[in-house]
């Protein structure tokens, strides 16, 4: 739109320049004739960008219906089958009863959004959120809920993000919650330079605050995280370990059927001289499922707190 | 992350490892040898890791008839298209020139396991302290009544790479139009369970470009197959109305050819095909028969570190073997050699031997960068070697995560050549 109205200005703007040449007018005529030409144009655009917000406000007006009736639907849906689920549930199998309980805890209490947004100061400087939000250092973050990683178009993520993308990672409650409480938990090499917010009430408050801008958040979970909890902070003795690093090369030895030694990494990625620390938290995320991949989980699974360490300590000294 | 802050661990498993590890002499003159049979997925990563990590201390010989290797994994991505006949190509220069390992291509014909020597066609023999077998599959004799050896040419199996994955893609590419493709597939176990059914995606991923109106059958004599959701999804979003499979129920294992004629005979039903692949009922690599290796059709190994149960001096690998859960595969041929190799260093000059851990990954590709996968974490027991935990890819998944699935196989083609050939 802006883009054609300049383009209609110039031409006009041309056309009295090559009148005005041709009658001779003088160069003060010509101007005030150019001015009146700009002016008339300036009071259309005006009222046809006022006509513009009036068509954004009614189409937000609908938006905002739009979700109150989506909510309605969503409820009477749940309580319907909740209502048919019921007797079956209660006699085929009564001891599921608890377990529905925590599932049904739609806590209302889970995170503040008032707070979380002074909370999202600190990550303001990078991301914009709320209407007209702009990718700027970070993407905007609107309508992140449910948003697979690193699939933001025009953005230009991290190899690492892009690959996590790929790995199946999606931005869930669980899945936002720990990487806003270690970044490298989920995504080693990431642009994201934060070191983490470790007070799992910011975190809640954040969450609930970023909730509001994503497209349909009835269909958010609000479980808290604690209700699946997966310690994403290792424990200062696991990382303290030192890690054998002959039984490192061994265990590597499984490692190297896909991870090239000499640093190679297409379509897998290099782990030859890996930091320690990053290595160690990366391993330990695949086993407790919070990284996706299935093969890396599967890995990662049966390795021991030892075995781990002495794997990072071989690889970090591997030429 | 401060140095006083660390706990050195593993010293336990240091102790434990050098007293079962005693040292043990080389029964022959000088340094200790080793004698590896086959220079394929298993052969070829045994007699690396053990001439690297021996570092010059163990004597390698590899015997292997061919001078190069083909893979049979990604051989049906040649078929498909997809995959360059060179890039299946891998020679023995780097075991010898960087790894010091002899190198010999030449038949084993036979083990006199009490000499502790190998013989071979070309004459001679070659005495080891530690055998090392990996000769992979031959076909069982009869088990599709009217084909054998001598009619690979007209019905080529296969199944193993080389002049035979050219000849079965020249076949298909010189199909009349609408001509039929036919795939007697193989009973359990064999090897690489997903890898007839990735070939029939590959070939009709070729038809679909090249023949359109050609047809695929395979009679198959199983009631199941591996990955057999994702590949039948797969088939009915790409190959729609292309591939049809006759199992059990409907005789897909009663099945005869007849090479001269080239038809196919499905539970009394006669089908003219223009392109008979056969894949036969499979067994140990014959050298494991002929040592007296076997039990049955293969040859069984304790999976603590892949020795023979029946001889303590020879470690058998990857297809030829019966271990337990892990599929024939040469990802498990590759991760099968790391541990024997280990014990048979830990045996020879004392070095620190851990305890053995498996794994195999099988990708697939069913067509145009729709990759899928399938693995498992084992663990040997008394009894066995045991699946402790797997994964399979999941029908629906996105196009982006089967576009990373494929290229991740790419990257481990590259990885496990890599470590097999240095
Ligand atoms: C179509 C197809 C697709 C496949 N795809 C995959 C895949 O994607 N991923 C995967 O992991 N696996 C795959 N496989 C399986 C894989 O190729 C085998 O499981 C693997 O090669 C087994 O390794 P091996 O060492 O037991 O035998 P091989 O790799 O077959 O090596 C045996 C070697 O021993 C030599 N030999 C035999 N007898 C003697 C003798 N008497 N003296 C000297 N040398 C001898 C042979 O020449 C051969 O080079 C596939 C197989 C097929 C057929």
């Amino acid at each position: 739109m802006a883009h054609i109205s300049g383009m209609f200005l110039s031409v006009v703007g041309g056309a009295a320049l090559v009148l005005g040449t041709a009658y001779g007018w003088t160069a003060r005529e010509y101007r005030s004739a150019e001015l009146d030409v700009l002016t008339e144009r300036l009071v259309q655009l005006e009222s046809s960008n006022a006509e513009w917000s009036k068509r954004a406000e009614a189409t937000a007006e609908l938006e905002a219906k739009l979700t109150a009736l989506e909510t309605e639907l969503a409820t009477a849906v749940q309580a319907l089958e909740e209502a048919r689920r019921a007797p079956v549930a209660a006699v085929a199998e009564p001891e599921a009863q608890p377990e529905t309980i925590v599932a049904d805890a739609g806590d209302p209490s889970f995170g503040d959004p008032a707070r979380g947004e002074t909370v999202f100061g600190q990550c303001r400087s990078c991301h914009q959120i709320g209407q007209g939000a702009e990718d700027r250092i970070g993407p905007h973050l609107n309508g992140i809920f449910g948003r697979r990683a690193g699939a933001h178009d025009g953005f230009r993520y991290s190899d690492d993000m892009a690959m996590m993308g790929a790995d199946g990672l999606t931005w869930e409650i669980e899945t936002l919650d720990a990487y806003l409480e270690n970044p490298k938990a989920l995504v080693s090499r990431t642009r994201m330079n934060f070191a983490g917010l470790k007070d799992q009430q910011d975190r809640e408050d954040i969450l609930a605050y970023l909730r509001q801008f994503s497209a349909s958040p009835q269909n958010i979970p609000e479980a808290a995280p604690t209700a699946q909890a997966r310690e994403v902070e290792l424990a200062p003795e696991v990382l303290a370990l030192v890690g054998d690093t002959d039984y490192g090369e061994y265990l590597a030895s499984e490692c190297k059927t896909c991870h090239q030694q000499d640093g190679s990494d297409q379509g897998i990625p290099s782990i030859t001289q890996w930091p320690t620390e990053d290595f160690v938290v990366a391993m330990h995320a695949y086993k407790r499922q919070i990284r996706p991949h299935p093969v890396m989980q599967m890995m990662a699974s049966r390795l021991s707190d030892e075995e781990i360490a002495a794997l990072a300590a071989y690889f970090a000294q591997l030429q | 992350m401060k140095l006083n802050r660390r706990v050195f661990v593993g010293t336990g498993i240091a102790a434990a490892s050098a007293l079962s590890a005693p040292m043990v002499q080389a029964a022959s003159h000088g340094k200790p040898k080793v004698v590896v049979v086959g220079g394929g997925a298993g052969g070829a990563t045994a007699a690396r890791y053990i001439a690297k990590d021996s570092a010059g201390e163990i004597d390698v010989t590899l015997i292997e008839p061919t001078r190069s290797y083909y893979t049979c994994f990604f051989s049906n991505l040649y078929l498909g298209g997809f995959w360059e006949l060179e890039n299946l190509s891998h020679s023995y220069g780097k075991l010898a020139s960087d790894y010091g390992i002899n190198v010999v291509h030449d038949w084993a014909t036979g083990v006199d396991r009490d000499a502790k020597t190998v013989s071979l066609a070309g004459g001679g023999t070659v005495p080891y302290d530690r055998l090392i077998l990996s000769p992979g599959i031959d076909f069982v004799e009869g088990s599709v009544p009217g084909w054998d050896l001598s009619a690979q040419n007209a019905m080529p199996h296969a199944y193993k790479a080389g002049s035979q994955t050219e000849l079965l893609k020249a076949q298909i590419m010189a199909m009349p139009e609408g001509g039929t493709y036919v795939m007697v597939a193989p009973p359990n176990p064999y090897r690489c369970p997903p890898g007839p059914y990735e070939r029939i995606s590959m070939v009709a991923h070729q038809l679909k470009m090249n023949n359109p109106t050609a047809k695929i059958i395979i009679a198959d004599p199983k009631e199941k197959f591996s990955k057999q959701a994702l590949f039948e999804e797969g088939w009915q979003k790409h190959y729609s109305g292309m591939v049809e499979r006759i199992g059990p129920d409907f005789g897909g294992g009663n099945v005869t050819v007849d090479p001269a004629a080239m038809t196919v005979n499905i539970d009394g039903e006669v089908v003219k095909a223009d392109v008979v692949n056969v894949i036969p009922a499979q067994k140990a690599g014959l050298i494991c028969d002929a040592a007296g290796l076997t039990d049955g059709n293969w040859a069984p190994v304790d999976g603590a570190s892949m020795v023979s149960r029946l001889d303590e001096n020879i470690h058998i690998l990857g297809d030829a073997t019966n271990q337990g859960d892990m599929p024939k595969s040469g990802y498990s041929a590759n991760s099968q050699a790391k541990v024997a190799a280990m014990a048979v260093r830990g045996a020879l000059t004392g070095s620190r031997v851990f305890p053995a851990k498996y794994s195999n990954t099988c990708w697939s590709l069913i067509a145009t960068d729709d990759g899928v996968k399938v693995g498992a974490a084992y663990e040997p027991n008394e009894e066995k070697i045991a699946s402790v935990s797997s994964f399979v890819s999941q029908t629906g998944e996105d196009a982006a995560m089967r576009k990373a699935t494929y290229e991740e196989s790419i990257g481990w083609y590259e990885g496990i050549t890599a470590d097999m050939f240095g």
